[in-house]
């Protein structure tokens, strides 16, 4: 998601939380991660963002290890760098691979707002996008069930 | 997320992502590999309406399908960057458009079953 501020105005503001960007010193399946563990911590009150661990366990006493229960990510989409592409017509709209579910998505908000100044400017672009995916994924060999958004 | 967060109409035709003080990032030079980031947090209130045209999105290659309907969707939202003292309100949910919007469900990857031809 972002959000753009009239790019003709003096003063620019990009708010996102990209899932794709790359130079970061966390890697691509962590942010995916971190997202929705800001979407639960951002749903109660008072609590701070807490990364929630996908990470495969370290099984002790020599126990099994059938992986983490991160969801897996859109292979082709993957292979590029990405989590996710601008939604369109006749394209993958998850962001994840193995699921079953219900799913919506959205992009190209036009908007206006106010700044704490007063000040008034458009906003939106066309990668502000939004979505959500419920249902059933398929992750560490199991189904799992879970709500995702992207934002 | 939460089940809270994501919210259905009766019909099933409309529905509503809403959240409060999610953490997020201010970062105005993205996509540039250096692109230095601020932290930052949004509220939002996101409403999904489908419209009676049906679309179908599949491709058998890929293995998804997606079966809804094309849908509005509007948002309001609340971006916060306290280090600079910045507070940007969107006007009310009403006022703002966007240009493609679908709803429905998806199955892909492992649930997929390609068309029988």
């Amino acid at each position: 998601m972002q959000f753009t501020l009239d790019p003709k105005l003096a003063k620019d503001m990009l708010v996102s939380q990209h899932h794709n960007q790359r130079g970061s010193n966390l890697d691509r399946r962590h942010l995916l991660k971190l997202g929705v563990a800001s979407v639960v911590a951002a749903s109660l009150p008072g609590l701070r963002l807490k990364a929630q661990s996908c990470a495969p366990p370290i099984p002790a006493n020599h126990g099994l290890s059938n992986g983490g229960s991160c969801p897996y990510p859109i292979p082709w989409l993957d292979k590029n760098g990405n989590h996710n592409q601008s939604p369109a017509p006749n394209v993958e709209l998850s962001n994840i691979f193995h699921f079953k579910g219900k799913l919506a998505r959205c992009n190209g908000f036009h908007g206006m707002g106010t700044d704490n100044k007063g000040n008034r400017f458009a906003w939106g672009n066309p990668t502000t996008d939004y979505s959500y995916m419920a249902g059933e994924y398929w992750a560490g060999r199991q189904a799992r069930q879970g709500i995702f958004t992207h934002t | 997320m939460p089940t809270e967060g994501l919210t259905f109409s009766q019909d099933g035709t409309t529905a509503t992502l809403q959240m409060t003080n999610v953490p997020i990032i201010d970062q105005p030079r993205w996509p540039a590999m250096d692109a230095e980031t601020t932290p930052a947090s949004m509220d939002f209130k996101l409403v999904f309406k489908a419209t009676s045209e049906p679309v179908k999105y599949e491709d058998p290659l890929r293995q998804f399908r997606f079966e809804g309907f094309k849908a509005n969707a509007q948002l309001e939202a609340t971006f916060r960057v306290p280090s600079i003292d910045f507070t940007f309100k969107t006007d009310p949910l009403e006022t703002s458009k966007c240009d493609f919007a679908v709803i429905g469900t998806e199955v892909n990857g492992k649930y997929y079953e390609a068309p029988k031809s």
